[in-house]
């Protein structure tokens, strides 16, 4: 097998690789800027420099060239390589920083060259604590500067598109944010403008970046040169916690990191999962933190002389099993949704079974032409697939408006008919309408019940995409009733550790009064009588692989182990419309 | 503004286009013949350009930017870039300079009211032996520059002729 030597350690290869990522695969580091593993690799950072040469061979033998010690010739190329554009070959010889001083002097020397015309202010920079220039130049540059002439000034807070704004002084015009607008978003909209130590990255005179995917440039900015309109200055990363989650804007369901600082989500970047989204997601995936943030509903909220009043949780239950109680089953009409978990519809399914309730139904919420070839879906639920697998009934809009009319109590999950014109107030006159949502609407306006529940951000529940993928979603936000020291799965960040309640930088406020779904169903069937408990999503999804075929060998642990389970689509249910 | 190519201009176009396997490679000389029949190429001829070889419009002005060759404004229908570079500073190029601004009444960078000249001060074009010299519109260099030629060509230029290329012998080395 070929034979490549990095820094005296012989390694065996098969196939080709471009030297830096075969490094960085062996868990070793070369430092770098300009290369993205996704992208092609243009070279001109020049900070991936390594020394390589080649064991001499004799042409005609082929035997190996010896010298007086008789070790092995080797024949160097002439300069250093950039190792992110050259082929891992056999019989290669490869210098890092680590062993050589000629290497880590091109490396430094390249830094202080990028660094010349740099702000260096990180301590005001957004990129601050997640910068690769600034670690990079810790690690591997020189101390000072020799450059004591005035800076080169260019434009900052350049307004390049709805969402993304441009400090030109800080690019060091690796060209991974134009790569990224030809390469995989194809929009082609952003280019590198002027040359010398005059150039940054531009639109078109008079076109704005309005990319759909625009913030993954923000994520591969190597500096602080292109941020987020959204979420600059607004935190620093070491202040917040990072927790893996799935977009729930689509049916894609791209892999997701949650930042959170004091129990808000601050802003979502995309994780990586070759099998689903690579490293990348659509900007309006982004816009989800304000689902996790805003127009919460904190408490229940109860009907009293056609006027919502805030409720307790026991008086809501006692509500919820009377209205109930006092009707005919038949009358009763559950409508589970797609913009819920596996897990939530689950609970719903097993509660109507045991109450003697007509099947669940279900309605897709999708928006022809939305999807696009990449990361955009026609559905814009992140669990359609998940609903048909549970078996619930799918209904179209109009069917579904049919079983409204002939129903006196509608419990609803998390899907808002109203404000999707599905029906519309004045149909749900005389008619008792249960909503458990999670966000203020005009839907939850005129329910009578309005039971506040968890969301993506504060349950572990999971998730079916479009092509049949199960993943889920990890708590990154406190609840009234959940705890990050007694949650293991939650992460913990410094101001959780330290922070008290008499700190100006933690509050009470940022956790709702809200539950699972399934602990409400738990504690209503209770009340009730009825034998129905649930304790969180890892037991019940164990329940729902034993109960469902196409659930089967499913668990958190499998979905952990590999980034999410790829289950074989029931042939009996109608098979999603992949877009 | 709008602009529009000719039909000569787009069927040179077409024949720029049928010399190289993809589209890209024609950006260069596309803008050359946008620069000659409108003088310049500011962002809506970048547009043109791009909308003629159906490439991004990012993609053209990252190209015209790039080069100073191309003018992304209007200037003067003359545009004199004079060589302040080492060897014609040595030689006097500043004060060739600073009479041109003093003569034309506008400073370097700058065009004349009567949109006839451009001022540029640009570093070495490559003819650092008959310093100090300037050239007129990324064309004919005037070498050995003195007030009197620059007067004579000013006049000239005024009545709309431009000076033929200049011969420049290279100074032979004697084998002794
Ligand atoms: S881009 Fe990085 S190195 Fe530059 S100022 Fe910001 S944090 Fe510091
Ligand atoms: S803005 Fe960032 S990604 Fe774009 S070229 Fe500059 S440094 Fe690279
Ligand atoms: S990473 Fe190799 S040159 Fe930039
Ligand atoms: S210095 Fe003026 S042409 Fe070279």
């Amino acid at each position: 097998m070929p034979q490549v030597i990095i820094d005296g350690q012989t390694y065996e290869f098969e196939g080709k690789h471009k030297l830096l990522q075969f490094i960085q695969d062996l868990g070793k580091e070369v430092p770098f800027f300009c290369y993205h593993p996704s992208m092609t690799a243009p070279a001109n950072c020049r900070q991936c420099m390594v020394k390589v040469g080649q064991f001499v061979k004799d042409r005609e033998s082929g035997e190996y060239e010896l010298d007086d010690n008789g070790e092995k010739v080797i024949r160097w190329f002439p300069k250093l390589q950039t190792s992110c554009n050259i082929d891992v070959a056999d019989d290669m010889i490869v210098h890092t920083q680590e062993t050589d001083a000629l290497v880590r002097r091109a490396q430094k020397d390249n830094l202080e060259l990028i660094l010349i015309n740099h702000p260096l202010d990180c301590p005001i920079c957004d990129q601050a604590g997640e910068c690769p220039l600034q670690i990079q130049t810790y690690k591997y540059g020189p101390e000072g500067s020799r450059f004591e002439v005035k800076k080169v000034h260019k434009p900052k807070r350049v307004v390049l598109g709805p969402r993304v704004v441009l400090d030109a002084e800080r690019c060091i015009n690796c060209t991974r944010c134009t790569r990224f607008t030809e390469e995989i978003s194809k929009t082609n909209q952003l280019t590198i403008t002027s040359r010398g130590d005059k150039n940054y990255p531009t639109t078109a005179p008079g076109r704005e970046f309005t990319d759909p995917y625009s913030l993954n440039t923000v994520d591969i900015c190597p500096v602080g040169a292109l941020t987020s309109a959204d979420f600059r200055f607004r935190a620093r990363v070491w202040e917040m916690n990072q927790t893996p989650s799935i977009d729930i804007t689509n049916g894609k369901g791209c892999n997701i990191d949650l930042w959170t600082r004091d129990n808000l989500v601050l802003r979502i970047t995309p994780r990586y999962n070759g099998e689903v989204n690579d490293h990348w997601m659509p900007d309006e995936g982004r816009e989800a933190y304000k689902i996790f943030n805003e127009n919460r509903i904190s408490r229940p909220l109860q009907k009293l002389d056609g006027e919502q009043i805030l409720s307790s949780w026991n008086n809501s239950i006692a509500t919820f099993n009377e209205q109930i109680a006092a009707r005919d089953k038949k009358e009763i009409l559950f409508i589970g949704s797609p913009h819920a978990s596996v897990e939530e519809n689950y609970a719903l399914q097993q509660l109507a079974n045991l109450m003697g309730i007509n099947e669940v139904i279900f309605t897709s919420h999708t928006e022809s032409g939305k999807g696009d070839d990449f990361l955009l879906t026609d559905d814009l639920a992140p669990n359609t697939t998940g609903c048909r697998l549970l078996g619930l009934k799918e209904l179209d809009q109009k069917d579904l408006g049919f079983r409204v009319k002939k129903a006196s109590l509608i419990v609803l999950v998390n899907d808002h008919f109203i404000d999707r014109e599905i029906f519309s107030a004045s149909d749900l006159d005389g008619k008792y309408l249960v909503s458990f949502a999670t966000n203020h609407s005009k839907t939850t306006k005129f329910a009578d019940l309005v039971i506040p529940i968890t969301t993506a951000a504060e349950h572990a529940a999971s998730y079916v995409n479009v092509d049949g993928r199960i993943q889920r979603t990890i708590p990154a936000k406190e609840t009234k009733y959940s705890n990050r020291r007694l949650n293991l799965e939650m992460s913990e960040g410094r101001l959780d550790r330290y922070g008290t309640n008499f700190d100006n930088w933690v509050t009470e406020d940022n956790k709702i009064d809200c539950i699972p779904l399934w602990n409400f169903i738990t504690e209503a069937a209770n009340a009730s009588g009825l034998d129905l408990s649930f304790e969180d999503g890892r037991s019940m999804m164990n329940e729902i692989s034993d109960k469902f075929k196409p659930f089967e060998n499913v668990s958190y642990e499998a979905m952990d182990a590999h980034a999410g389970i790829q289950l074989s689509l029931n042939p009996k249910t109608e098979s999603p419309k992949v877009k | 503004m709008t602009y529009e190519f000719t039909t000569e201009d787009l069927k040179e176009i077409e024949k720029i286009k049928s010399r190289y396997p993809e589209v890209k490679p024609a950006t260069l000389p596309v803008l050359w013949i946008a620069q000659k029949r409108f003088g310049h190429v500011d962002p809506d001829v970048q547009k043109l350009v791009a909308a003629t070889l159906e490439l991004p419009e990012a993609h053209v002005h990252g190209v015209a930017s790039f080069y100073t060759q191309y003018y992304k404004e209007k200037k003067g229908k003359y545009v004199l870039d004079v060589c302040t570079c080492l060897s014609c500073q040595l030689c006097g190029g500043y004060d060739m300079l600073h009479y041109l601004e003093e003569k034309l009444e506008i400073k370097a960078g700058e065009t004349s009211d009567d949109g006839l000249f451009t001022l540029n001060q640009v570093e070495c074009l490559g003819a650092c032996g008959y310093a100090p010299m300037l050239q007129i519109t990324n064309d004919k260099y005037v070498n050995n520059l003195t007030h009197e030629k620059i007067d004579k060509l000013v006049d000239s230029l005024k009545k709309g002729e431009e000076p033929g290329y200049e011969k420049m012998e290279m100074p032979l080395r004697k084998n002794n």
